[in-house]
């Protein structure tokens, strides 16, 4: 900004000199060019041409402007949820992996948050490090194992919640599936939630991000934060102070597009005084209940629970086998789970969709291309949890880029023709 | 019978008793069952010889079935190719090997261990045998050792563990001319692209009467069906077929024979060819090409010598297929597979990643898939802009020239 200053001054110095009186300015000028040798004038010149060249315009430039005209978020098909960040072939999580789902075409990019020991929230899936980082290399680390339960399970690793954010920071991220590309092992770290937020306002077009309340119930009971907040409080807050608002398809939203997601369907109530963000409830296997209320799945899925759910939830997220169940690695009879949300004006977010074979049921033809046709051709999703953002967004755009490109070309018919009618 | 105009007399005389009636009824009943079964003269579109079916597609890369939709269904056989020609296959590949007694048969291996269950059969336990197939020796039940009667009491069973299973011990080993007959009797043109598997070691094994080979019966079961004419001529286009083989002298014996298209497949860069042990070097040399072109309109090389992998990673591209372009060799390529193992990291374990490569960056002329419907939807999915937009261009200014007169 100097240079804008200098060259303001400069102009300022050259209209003084001009409104001198003219004798005077003559005098002066014709002084300074018989005064001036050869060199200090073409130095001057010289100099005249490096401000000229580097100098800024007064107005601000495009890329500066606050108010810069970004692709908005598409909202006529089901949203493209990078589960993870492109983690089918970076590391999950991590920046590059945010970065690489961007540029795959994700709507959205999502995120499990979870707490470092000193109330940092940090972008990261499971509460132990132990599957997706190098912790075990650390000698200075290998005290810190330690054995708690975990939604009512003994779980025994290095936990997120025994590091500091300095101490996680120095760690690095590995590929967490045998089958995934691991050039990338350790080379990456661990993010933190307001790192997350920053890759999505500042992509080139709007990327909603898509963060997960995650083990609240444990969270809460390792980490406390000053002023009795507790992790939901923060979570809120980090949202807000990057200006994350407004209620769903809002004008306010639709800059900033959020889902806050959760297992935990009291975090999820108890947010909703806070801020009025969208929210998804996630919905784990058969077998398994909340967290924080101990409710099976039948019971929250039940037409009962979404009755009283939808106030507080815009969509559920279920896992997809639970959906349409599976036998011997063929889809049987769909449930009728999506029509029942649909019918509560609840939007459906399966996850998780991945190109590997072995996730692929015989239905598919280990087509990853095939299996997404099914989910929203036939089964009618709103939005899915994918490991390959890229191969989504492939599907999504070859095959509805038909309709596009006709709408427009009729469009286009239209207009040629409407002249020849008047 | 009463005649017509008889009958018309007495009933305007009111001159009909019960049984004329009945009679008459009878007649007209008769004349009604006849009108509606019978056949008019000419014959109807789906018996006619000269029925007008879709086309071969030839404006794209060819979407090769190998070996039928074998990603899915047990390979080379009669369901395998339907659903291969449901899922849109250009082509239907097959391996042609012999049985005992000298029939043709649709059959990949030379053994029948992988993909049958062959030995689930006590009366056959003692067939086993070990014979030497292109320089290496081989222990297991060879086809050229079973009758055609026997291998037809075979069930065919997916080979690999990763695949569905649940046909395995359905379907049985068809022969050359039943493949044939799959491709004819299709509802649109499909092209055939058979193989002469194996010819040294078949030659050894299998006696023809009157002192023909196998190539010689490989080729007259193709004629005996209709099959001729040279690449994208009016015969062919309407019976397309490619010949293929790793063996360069069964393909230039056979070309005074017919001078339908042949390609000459190439293996790994560590394998010779079977009756002329030359090198991957050798059959892949400029000269080389020079001196095949004259036998073969294209070649069928292993995808991964043509754009060699390291660490799952592919390297820089050979010049092999720029080199077969020069020389006006198409380029097919073997095999493509969706299942990440199959799928090197460049392509983030996504199939249609890599065919959009091959297409559309090493730019080859047809593709060898066990995966027919990808590559189908991908062909399908890609380039339909291009067609949607001209037929509607097209329809534009057909709109718009009777107001510019």
């Amino acid at each position: 900004m100097w240079l804008r200053k200098v060259l303001t001054s400069y102009w300022f110095i050259c209209i003084y000199v001009h409104s001198a009186k003219e004798q005077q300015r003559v005098d002066l000028t014709s002084r300074a060019i018989s005064m001036a040798n050869p060199t200090s004038f073409s130095l001057v010149i010289f100099l005249l041409f490096v401000i000229g060249c580097t100098a800024r315009p007064i107005y601000p430039l495009p890329s500066q402007d606050d108010y810069r005209i970004r692709q908005p978020l598409q909202t006529f098909r089901p949203y493209n949820i990078a589960h993870r960040g492109a983690n089918g072939v970076i590391p999950e999580e991590t920046r590059p992996a945010y970065l690489k789902a961007i540029e795959d075409g994700a709507d959205f990019i999502e995120t499990d948050i979870l707490s470092s020991k000193d109330g940092v929230l940090i972008c990261f899936h499971d509460v132990t490090l132990d599957n997706t980082t190098d912790i075990a290399k650390y000698k200075k680390f290998e005290n810190r194992k330690r054995t708690y339960e975990v939604e009512g399970v003994n779980r025994t690793g290095f936990f997120t919640v025994d590091f500091t954010i300095e101490e996680l920071k120095s760690l690095r991220v590995n590929q967490r599936y045998s089958f995934r590309d691991k050039q990338y092992n350790g080379k990456f770290g661990i993010i933190t939630f307001e790192e997350f937020i920053s890759i999505a306002l500042d992509a080139d077009r709007v990327v909603g991000i898509y963060p997960e309340i995650k083990n609240p119930v444990f969270i809460n009971q390792h980490v406390k934060w000053p002023n009795g907040k507790r992790f939901e409080d923060i979570f809120v807050k980090t949202l807000q102070k990057y200006g994350y608002k407004g209620s769903y398809l809002s004008k306010d939203w639709l800059k900033q597009p959020v889902f806050i997601q959760s297992f935990a369907p009291t975090s999820l109530v108890y947010i909703s005084n806070q801020t009025d963000l969208p929210k998804v409830f996630l919905i784990d296997d058969v077998t398994v209940s909340t967290q924080d209320t101990n409710q099976s799945y039948w019971e929250i899925t039940s037409d009962k629970y979404l009755n009283y759910i939808k106030n507080y939830v815009v969509g559920i997220g279920p896992w997809k086998d639970t959906i349409v169940p599976v036998a011997k690695n063929y889809l049987e009879e769909p449930s009728d789970l999506v029509a029942r949300a649909h019918a509560h004006n609840l939007q459906v977010h399966p996850y998780t969709y991945r190109n590997e074979n072995q996730f692929l049921h015989f239905n598919f033809s280990q087509d990853p291309y095939k299996e997404y046709d099914y989910w929203i051709n036939k089964i009618g999703v709103d939005g899915l949890f994918t490991d390959f953002t890229g191969s989504l967004h492939n599907f999504q755009e070859w095959t509805s880029s038909d309709t596009k490109t006709e709408s427009n070309i009729l469009h286009k018919i239209a207009l040629l023709v409407s002249p020849y009618n008047n």
